[in-house]
């Protein structure tokens, strides 16, 4: 075992774990400032993929022309994400959240039908964008340009999101939302567009990262229930509720994964659960959760 | 003011009623007939045993299918793996069922609300997990198919019942291991302890201030629950002819609360109405669209915003206004 | 106690629900398959094959007076759903036979409602021995597909040809099919080239999205060939991603598929991005290189002309021919009772586009073979084509 295969797997784990990042960070977002899990967010995810895919179709082949359809998307899922938010979401803030955990499984049925129903059963797939279709050598191993792509937007969107909690007066009232709803109503602040922008800013994440995932992913039925379960996994290693969490979530997520495969090959996906499950037992709050209770 | 005594309606032992209408599927209706009615049962059952949790208890378990999922994987390769028979291996399985409860809700009660709900659920992938990877003894991916029969050789014998084939014969079997199970828990809800679950469930700050320990209290419900969980999943590994990975998988989880508050959860019998309506509706409508899950996600929208007390909920609601009506006709 | 009355209103039109079923007199075909996700890139073609079968079938007449009717349902590659939906067919929908499931997982469990319900099984693609091992055998259970063992064993004579591989490393998804097909490839190579080493063992599971870290993993091993058994829409997402990462450069393209990654259906999914140069397997190359039986030509054309593609399946003759055998068993039988029909089944020999099969009375498998070769850029066709197809029915390749 050389160094440069293990710089390799390193990298192919660190993919992983950007783009997983890309889709858990929207959950963790609303998770963590409206105390709802949006098992509606692998479908969010996978209505992104389609759109990418349709708007590929729609548009002429250019070279920038994927770039235009992940920004379709995107912003189609955010616009998806607004509606259903406004119109029925906002209803529920005041339930329990058996009925809020219902309503986003009730999504979830109804926009994987909705998606079987525009663009069929079978698999579709969206060629590499020419810029990013080779590849780098780093230390003897191959990094297709693609994959650094995605290593980057990962921590740019982590950064970016970080300023905005942080530094904004919009981010000051986000956080001041997700520890005190009724306070921050009591002090005046208009909490109900706080929460509409939260769900729109994670849908666009979400569509985001189903677009951007098309060039090395298959898009198919039954991808946005696979995916919320990795999304999940991620959000709870990283800790409930924490941004900085889920991002080292994903990053030991993807290197576990890795490195597992490499050492117990016939366990595979296994070792992430087996993780889970430690860190459950260990810190039933996640790693950078906070406890309650 | 006349003391008014039980009315004929009440009179009637409904729930005997019910389980003899229930007992002559087999011999009144089609071999389709008694596939539906099987499945009803032992959906029945396990939508009961979660709402111990759910209705009574107040704890959204999100991961219930995983207790469920246990119990058939215990009892379908006790079976079929090492030939033991089902009186033994029902047993095992809510036992084993129960005992993995124990663990996890050991450390899922440590948590409220919603974080109660990730745990749970991120529990019941782990179990998923183990199924579909540990091969050897789950088969995995394929899992383990040809769960046998169990010997129902003294069903045969009762008279009348010679006639049945072996899918109405286990039928029978199933039903009266559900009725059993739904009668015990019955008893649990009325139960002393089932009164302080309930309590727990209105105020459980109050509840640790009567000097209960609520911790304790929810992990007793929570193993209870995942035993009678297991029930029903042994009885669904026989009745589906194999066991899969897929009965772990995390919307199974969904569906079996949709049949709880479909039902309304506030009642003991409300997931039986639930899990039947659920069945027959997916029957009816799978027959005219493959849009299925979609219908269902609507019927949920609808049950969250509309009808959230549920079928059984919605009927109460009606009856009582009724009876206003008409006691006001009877002063008039 | 007015929830009760609900209850026994609810059992009773389960009771009076379905006396739907009609007494219509076609003869039922209940058609588990996977049409929707990744298997469906060779589940939706081998539907194809089998409506075409039905449709020629009744436009002569039917069989024994009937017409055929194809009870087509989405099994999602899941045994489970399979397991659900053949026995629906059977009870509800009162099916006279069981064509279809696609993955060795489906298969067996399917096999076991057939068995138990005494109604005829063809499955027409599982390759997995253990369907028919001698444990899992029963009278009503025939095998159309060819079968891992020979799967195993082809694939290994390919290998065992290139004589400066040392170091082979296997990637197959993580159930009965890859697991077999894997121990038969390992038996043969073992006996032909005993200098050669297994250096790696992949296993991802059938639907994996992600491939990477096992892609890389195996890359680190060095090996100078590669035994893969991962097909369908799978295979498009494992191409795409291995393909960036130098994969297949890395073992100079010599990977060698078992699962059919050489029909049209798959090279069309993946267009451009196939790695060409590898090699693989289909039931039908349906591209002939030399003298095209006419029976090919015939069905290739008609083929095109039914699914209005420009380009004929790879995979619809499997469909299609189980269709066909089970036709031919019935007018043998002259009935349409399982238990005639599963006899008449026994050493039966049928037609199909590419010759003459048989079901062996024995094993109630066909053992069929099927071409292989590497695939290469067609040069009138915009996908890959297996250049100069040879049929291997029991080893060895060679060229």
């Amino acid at each position: 075992m050389d160094v440069s295969f293990l710089f390799g797997q390193f990298l192919g784990g660190l993919t992983t774990a950007m783009f997983l990042f890309l889709i858990a960070s929207g959950l963790s977002l609303v998770f963590g400032v409206m105390r709802v899990l949006n098992f509606a967010h692998g479908s969010f995810y996978m209505i992104g993929a389609y759109l990418a895919w349709q708007a590929m179709q729609w548009l002429e082949p250019t070279l920038h022309r994927f770039w235009l359809a992940a920004l379709v998307a995107a912003l189609g899922v955010a616009l998806l994400g607004a509606v259903i938010e406004r119109v029925l979401l906002r209803h529920l803030y005041g339930r329990e959240e058996l009925y809020q955990l219902l309503f986003t499984y009730a999504l979830v049925l109804i926009l994987g039908d909705a998606a079987k129903a525009i663009w069929g059963t079978q698999q579709l797939s969206v060629s590499r964008p020419p810029l990013l279709a080779g590849g780098l050598d780093i230390l003897g191993t191959t990094l297709p340009t693609y994959n650094l792509f995605i290593m980057l937007i990962g921590p740019a969107i982590a950064v970016a999101a970080w300023l905005l909690l942080t530094r904004s007066n919009a981010g000051r009232l986000v956080r001041a939302a997700a520890l005190d709803r009724e306070m921050l109503g009591a002090l005046g602040a208009n909490v109900g567009a706080i929460y509409t922008g939260m769900f729109v800013v994670s849908s666009f994440l979400a569509g985001l990262a189903g677009a951007l995932v098309t060039p090395i992913q298959s898009i198919v039925p039954g991808m946005d229930v696979e995916i919320i379960v990795e999304a999940f996994i991620v959000v709870v290693i990283g800790g409930l509720g924490s941004f900085w969490g889920t991002f080292w979530g994903s990053v030991i997520y993807g290197q576990v994964l890795s490195f597992g495969i490499l050492v117990f090959p016939s366990f595979s996906i296994f070792s992430v659960f087996a993780l889970m499950a430690v860190i459950l037992i260990v810190r039933p709050w996640g790693l950078f959760g906070r406890p309650i209770r | 003011m006349r003391l008014r005594g039980p009315t004929l309606a009440q009179r009637v032992p409904w729930t005997l009623v019910v389980f003899l209408a229930a007992l002559s599927v087999p011999f009144l209706g089609s071999r389709y007939d008694v596939f539906l009615a099987t499945q009803i049962a032992i959906s029945a059952l396990f939508a009961v045993s979660l709402n111990l949790l759910l209705g009574t208890t107040g704890l959204v378990s999100f991961g219930h299918v995983a207790y469920f999922g246990i119990g058939s994987y215990v009892c379908g390769i006790l079976m079929k793996t090492y030939g033991v028979p089902f009186s033994l291996a029902l047993p095992a399985a809510a036992l084993g069922s129960a005992g993995f409860a124990l663990v996890v809700g050991f450390f899922c009660v440590r948590l409220i609300k919603i974080y109660f709900a990730m745990l749970t659920l991120a529990f019941s992938q782990i179990v998923w997990a183990i199924c579909f990877k540990w091969n050897e003894v789950t088969g995995g991916d394929q899992g383990l198919p040809d769960v046998p029969y169990p010997n129902l050789d003294w069903i045969a014998a009762i008279p009348g019942f010679d006639g049945l084939r072996i899918g109405g014969q286990f039928y029978v079997l199933a039903l009266i291991v559900v009725a059993i199970s739904l009668a015990a828990m019955r008893r649990i809800v009325a139960s002393p302890f089932g009164r302080v679950l309930t309590t727990i469930r209105e105020n459980p700050e109050r509840a640790a201030f009567i000097g209960v320990n609520v911790r304790r209290y929810e992990l007793a419900a929570f193993v209870v629950a995942g035993g009678f969980a297991g029930i029903a999943g042994a009885l669904f590994g026989i009745f589906n002819r194999g066991v899969f990975a897929d009965y772990v998988y995390w919307p199974k989880s969904a569906e079996v609360m949709i049949m709880t508050i479909l039902g309304g959860m506030q009642y003991f019998w409300g997931p039986v109405v639930g899990a039947a309506t659920l069945v027959l509706l997916n029957q009816q409508i799978t027959s005219y669209t493959q849009y299925w899950p979609f219908v269902l996600g609507v019927i949920l929208l609808v049950l969250l915003f509309v009808f959230p007390g549920g079928i059984v909920g919605g009927i109460a609601v009606g009856v009582a206004r009724l009876r206003r009506r008409s006691w006001r006709r009877l002063g008039a | 106690m007015s929830r009760c009355r609900i209850l026994a209103a609810a059992c009773l039109a389960a009771c009076l629900a379905p006396f739907a079923a009609g007494a219509e007199s076609t003869i039922k075909i209940g058609f588990p398959m996977p049409l929707s996700g990744p298997a469906a890139v060779y589940g939706a073609p081998v539907t194809k094959g089998a409506e075409m079968a039905v449709q020629e079938i009744n436009a002569h007449g039917g069989v024994l007076g009937h017409k055929l009717e194809l009870l087509e349902r989405d099994s999602k590659a899941s045994a489970d759903e399979a397991v659900r939906l053949a026995r629906e067919l059977i009870i509800k929908d009162n099916v006279d036979f069981l064509v279809g499931t696609l993955t060795s997982a489906e298969a067996p469990a399917v096999s076991t409602i057939a068995k138990e319900n005494r109604i005829v099984f063809i499955a027409p693609t599982s390759k997995s021995v253990q369907l028919t091992s001698p444990k899992n055998l029963h009278p009503y259970l025939f095998r159309l597909a060819s079968n891992t063992d020979i799967e195993g064993h082809s694939a290994a004579s390919i290998i065992a040809g290139w004589k400066e591989v040392k170091r082979v490393a296997i990637i197959a998804p993580d159930y009965a099919y890859g697991r077999d097909a894997v121990a038969a490839f390992i038996g043969y190579l073992k006996k032909a080239r005993p200098d050669i080493q297994i250096v790696d063992q992949q296993w991802p599971k059938l639907g994996q999205s992600d491939f990477t870290p096992f892609i890389t993993a195996q890359m680190g091993t060095h090996p100078d060939a590669i035994f893969c058994d991962v097909y369908g829409g799978d295979f498009v997402t494992f191409a795409k991603q291995a393909g960036p990462l130098g994969y297949f450069k890395a073992v100079n393209n010599r990977l060698v598929d078992g699962g059919e990654v050489g029909t049209t259906d798959e090279a069309q999914a993946l267009g451009a991005d196939y790695p060409y140069g590898i090699w693989s397997d289909a039931y039908d190359p349906v591209i002939w290189a030399g003298d095209e039986p006419p029976e090919h030509k015939a069905f290739i054309e008609h083929l095109k002309a039914f699914t209005h593609e420009k380009y004929g399946s790879g995979w619809a003759i499997m469909g299609y021919s189980a269709i066909v055998a089970l036709t031919d068993a019935i007018k043998k039988a002259n009935s349409t009772d399982s238990d005639k029909v599963s006899k008449s089944l026994l050493g039966l020999t049928f037609d199909t586009p590419v010759g003459k099969r048989t079901f062996n009375a024995k094993t109630h498998e066909t053992e069929m073979g099927e071409f292989w070769g590497q695939m290469v850029k067609g040069e009138h066709y915009p996908f890959a084509i297996i250049s100069n197809p040879k049929y291997l029915a029991v080893g060895p390749f060679t060229d």
